[in-house]
């Protein structure tokens, strides 16, 4: 492994701010009328964040409502960018941060493998040969070729999920989605992940359920307002947390 | 330029899109295809009415005349008016996953061209048809097809990315294109534009390419290669600024959509 790939995610000095607009304009012609009547907000959301997430890591990522850890990974993904610092990644990073993130409604499931696939950077002759694993994993049988707009939110995640974890990513980063899975598909995706931790793939993992943070991460971040409010041991970032929310 | 390097590393989305975009024109309905030649054509039998019947335009041969420019000025204003929505289009994949956000507008630029490359058919079967014939001159609609797509990758990254922050630039785009097809010489000749006005025409890129392809088929002579060179030069000077643009842009497209 070369030196870089030791840190698979290096969080630098990062800041990062929202506008929020309490009448927005979108448009040329209300930006030109009313360029003195767009008022924003500015809303710090993360503060001098710096992290440096190592190969092989699992992380739990834990926080209250609206403490930033969905911004947090969103900027690990790359689709939003900081106000100031630096967020490097190395290797091929897939991420799972919304509920069928990307699936066209009125594909079958089937194509939609293959869409979300490609746009994880796969190519048609990957995607091929694992297509059988994407749809045996997801457990959906003969609902893979009905349109995903017909799924329920736990059929949507079954599909992304196994997507997800099918790309061969270095680096796997989980927004809360596990919620929606009844009881037998989470214990299989929480047996799943586990594979691919002892596998020394990396993995960020934003979740409410602390069980399973210390069950399967090793390491836990805890945001508070914005805020790295402690990183370290699970057993004892968890313990810290529920004296303090509790 | 990492750009080159992202393309390749996504072309399998870039071929899905476009797969996607041709695919769903023609296969979900046997009328697909007619209705991609009855679009052109109906407007043709319009513009021909008008202009040779009503207003007895005296250039010779007019439909053919007038369909060697249309078909293409139709694949320049699909670029624009296409191009300018397809990132608000998108904006539910644009907030979720990460890609080069740039796969966008080259997959629009793409499948277009491709079905324009079909549309072509209509060209020559008018100048088949229409009296004037073939000659070895229409070879050079590669060249020109291919200078037609780096001005619209240009003015596709430009559009596409400012209608992200300028939601109206959609409705001001549509106007635009109305009053640029007057501006270009498709429904008349770049000579008997008055001296005066002449500007407005040669600083239009598209000017040149639709006398590009008019040379080659309707007068079936090699195409104006110093035109061509100026429309080149402006072509990559928008994919340029285009690019500046596009990438000063992208950053905040998930956040503003
Ligand atoms: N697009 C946006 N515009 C303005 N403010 C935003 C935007 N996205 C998030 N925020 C704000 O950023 C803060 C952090 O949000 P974030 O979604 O990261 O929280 P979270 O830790 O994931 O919370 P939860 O546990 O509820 O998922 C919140 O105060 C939220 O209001
Ligand atoms: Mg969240």
């Amino acid at each position: 492994m070369s030196k870089e790939e030791e840190n698979r995610i290096i969080v630098d000095n990062v800041y990062k701010t929202f506008n929020v607009y309490m009448d927005k304009a979108n448009s040329l012609k209300e930006k030109m009328l009313f360029w003195n009547r767009n008022r924003k907000e500015k809303r710090e959301v993360l503060k001098n964040i710096n992290l440096t997430i190592k190969n092989g890591e699992a992380v739990g990522l834990i926080g209250v409502n609206g403490s930033g850890k969905s911004t947090l990974l969103k900027l690990m993904t790359k689709i939003i960018y900081p106000n100031s610092g630096k967020i490097i990644t190395n290797g091929k990073l897939t991420s799972l941060l919304e509920l069928g993130a990307g699936f066209h409604p009125d594909f079958s499931g089937r194509e939609n493998i293959y869409f979300n696939a490609s746009i994880f950077g796969l190519t048609k002759k990957q995607i091929d040969e694992r297509i059988d694993n994407i749809i045996e994993f997801s457990e959906l049988g003969s609902y893979i070729d009905n349109p995903v707009r017909t799924y329920s939110s736990g059929m949507y995640m079954r599909l992304a999920f196994a997507v997800a974890i099918n790309v061969d990513a270095d680096i796997l980063l989980v927004d809360e989605v596990l919620a929606v899975g009844d009881q037998h598909f989470q214990e299989k995706c929480i047996a799943k992940m586990k594979e691919l931790k002892e596998q020394g793939k990396t993995m960020v993992f934003v979740t409410h359920s602390l069980g399973t943070v210390k069950d399967f991460c090793n390491r836990a971040i805890w945001l508070n307002q914005g805020v790295v409010k402690m990183d370290g041991e699970p057993d004892e970032v968890i313990e810290a947390y529920l004296k303090e929310t509790t | 330029m990492n750009i080159a390097k992202d393309l390749y590393n996504y072309r399998e989305l870039l071929k899905t899109n476009i797969k996607k975009d041709v695919g769903g024109k023609y296969k979900n309905s046997v009328l697909g295809v007619l209705w991609s030649f009855i679009n052109p054509l109906l407007q043709i039998a319009v513009y021909a009415l008008v202009f040779q019947v009503i207003l007895k335009s005296n250039i010779e041969n007019y439909t053919v005349y007038l369909c060697c420019g249309l078909i293409p000025w139709q694949y320049f204003s699909s670029i624009v008016l296409r191009g300018a929505a397809v990132i608000v289009d998108n904006a539910n994949i644009i907030k979720k996953v990460y890609f080069p956000r740039e796969i966008l507008p080259i997959s629009i630029v793409t499948s277009e061209g491709v079905n324009f490359l079909i549309s072509t058919i209509i060209i020559l079967g008018f100048v088949i048809f229409g009296g004037i014939g073939l000659s070895w001159n229409i070879l050079w609609y590669f060249l020109i097809v291919a200078i037609q797509f780096i001005v619209s990758i240009g003015v596709a990254l430009i559009v596409s990315s400012l209608t992200v922050y300028f939601r109206d630039l959609l409705h001001l785009l549509g106007i635009v294109i109305q009053l640029l097809f007057y501006a270009t010489p498709i429904v008349y000749a770049i000579n008997s534009v008055p001296a005066n006005l002449q500007w407005i025409v040669k600083i239009n890129p598209m000017s040149y390419l639709i006398e590009a392809y008019r040379s080659i088929f309707y007068n079936q002579t090699i195409p104006n290669f110093q035109g061509l060179l100026i429309a080149l030069g402006m072509g990559i000077a928008l994919c340029v600024v285009g690019y500046f643009i596009f990438n000063k842009l992208e950053k905040r497209f998930a956040e503003e959509l």
